[in-house]
């Protein structure tokens, strides 16, 4: 479980609290998207989960985050990266060798997982991203996609508790990111793994995500399902998060009394929705 | 070859062998050849060094780190030549002259760099560079913290480049002519160009050292390593071949 209570933080060169007042509580095995416009404090909030605040980003720190009952301010990073799995915004920056397998095998070495389960492990998590055929290509000559699916699957491969992915599909394209998106939840649910995604693609966080939790200027302004989130497509709107646009239609059509059923996450809901409105 | 030191890969001997004998190989090969100054040895080591750039399919590769050092080494040529007055007089100078002994000079100073370079050349690109900081760091017991340095400055080489290449463009797209004035002007040009470069530098940096941190960097020990890297019969023999070339090398240097 990880609990954030009265969190603020405020980077050593600015003046201002880039995160204020968040509380959050996420339970074990949820699957939770957190979106909102650029300089929201997205990353910010992801960073404060899995320690690298306040260990690598100095600066004042109130509150409390605890990540599977670790304190991240009194717990190492070590200690914390055993639990928490991340993959950074800035793929080129997290990947430290220049052959896949190396990549895969880099923290599966730190963390001393057994060299017998080592290439099972290996072998699982290229499988589950569909790039096995890249096992020994050269991480430069890859296109960023695949460099962000090696990204992902090389900490798959070290088995988290809780996954954390800074803009996970940032490089990919639609199909890739769905795909992408299907294999955290099917990882998730077999695993009991709680994932935590910032994404900017909302229609996908909706529709695979328990809960949205929505950041504006620093503070969480909604934490909900994505059900009961979307229902406020205006107030979403006005803080620069665009609502797929059938939810938006069909928000509309609730608006103008035309419509009164649950709130359409996609496409696909909004057609049975709009087929019994036309009936 | 893709960029700077990335890993060409292939199945040939040299590929396959074990790193550390690889290395070693080529740190003796590179002593010896500093080790001595006959000219007739010296071809020796470089037409052995070239056999092996194609045992390995690398000779276009290998030319080309040939005519950059052979640049580098002109330069030496050319001052040995004016500062090394020996041999026979062919052409007097104010303080001194230029003799067979300078151009001999000369000529045995850029055949030992060609030389010297080319194993230590193929190594790096026969290598993948995990291979030989794992490798180091469980043969040669080297910390793993400056092997990782190595092989993380050997990794953000081309990503620096890429970056210099996308500034560069950027600024060619808004009017700044790169490709007017000669190299002078690109200098001069690029001089400004440092100042974001290192200050993205120093960020990748950074998160490249927060990534390692996050998968356990920490905690790696000597015995981490998945991969094991036994010394093979051909291991040993060509460490025993580079140090027969040594002692060949100075029983030349002290007998002739």
């Amino acid at each position: 479980m990880i609990e954030i209570r009265n969190f603020s933080f405020t980077y050593r060169e600015s003046a201002d609290p880039v995160v204020q007042d968040i509380n959050l509580r996420i339970p074990d095995g949820a699957f939770v998207g957190i979106t909102g416009a650029a300089g929201s404090g997205k990353s910010t909030l992801t960073y404060a989960m899995n320690g690298i605040i306040p260990h690598c980003y100095p600066g004042d720190f109130y509150g409390s985050v605890v990540v599977e009952g670790l304190d991240t301010c009194e717990a190492s990073l070590t200690d914390i990266s055993q639990v928490v799995g991340s993959v950074c915004q800035d793929i080129d920056s997290q990947i430290v060798t220049s052959i896949v397998e190396d990549e895969m095998l880099y923290g599966l070495e730190n963390f001393g997982v057994p060299h017998a389960e080592i290439d099972a492990r290996v072998d699982e998590a290229l499988t589950d991203m569909g790039i096995a055929d890249l096992r020994d290509r050269v991480i430069a000559s890859l296109s960023g996609g695949q460099k962000q699916k090696v990204a992902i699957a090389s900490i798959l491969a070290l088995k988290p508790k809780v996954l954390m992915l800074d803009e996970p599909t940032a490089e990919l394209d639609p199909a890739s990111s769905l795909q992408v998106f299907q294999l955290l939840e099917r990882y998730a649910r077999e695993h009991g793994t709680t994932v935590v995604v910032v994404e900017q693609k909302i229609a996908l966080l909706s529709q695979f995500a328990d809960m949205l939790v929505i950041v504006d200027d620093g503070r969480i302004r909604f934490a909900d399902s994505p059900a009961n989130v979307l229902a406020h497509s205006d107030e979403l709107l006005e803080i620069g998060v665009n609502c797929p646009r059938s939810t938006t239609l069909m928000n509309r059509l609730a608006a103008d009394g035309l419509y009164a059923g649950s709130v359409c996450r996609n496409v696909e809901e909004a057609c049975v929705a709009l087929a019994e409105v036309i009936a | 070859m893709n960029g700077f030191l990335e890993y060409v890969p292939g199945d040939s001997l040299l590929h396959r062998m074990n790193p550390v004998a690889k290395l070693l190989f080529a740190v003796v090969f590179a002593i010896t050849c500093f080790c001595t100054g006959n000219l007739v040895f010296l071809c020796v080591m470089l037409v052995l060094g070239l056999a092996m750039a194609a045992s390995c399919g690398m000779m276009k590769q290998t030319f080309g780190l040939m005519k950059a050092v052979f640049v580098f080494s002109l330069i030496l040529a050319i001052l040995l030549i004016f500062t090394t007055p020996a041999g026979d007089r062919l052409v007097d100078l104010p303080w001194g002259y230029i003799g067979t002994g300078s151009i001999l000079a000369a000529v045995t100073t850029i055949v030992r760099l060609e030389a010297a370079a080319i194993p230590l050349f193929l190594t790096f690109y026969v290598t993948k560079m995990s291979d030989l900081s794992n490798s180091v760091v469980k043969v040669l017991h080297v910390p793993y913290k400056y092997a990782f340095t190595f092989t993380s400055t050997v990794h953000f080489i081309p990503v620096f480049m890429n970056d210099m290449k996308g500034i560069m463009e950027a600024q060619t797209a808004r009017g700044v002519e790169f490709d007017v004035g000669g190299i002078v002007n690109k200098v001069r040009l690029m001089v400004p160009l440092t100042v974001p470069l290192l200050v993205s530098s120093v960020r990748k940096t950074n998160s490249a050292a927060i990534a390692a941190e996050v998968r356990g960097f920490n905690l790696r020990t000597r015995d981490s390593g998945y991969k094991q890297y036994p010394f093979a019969a051909f291991d040993i023999a060509a460490i025993a071949l580079a140090i027969v070339l040594l002692a060949a090398a100075i029983c030349i240097t002290v007998l002739l």
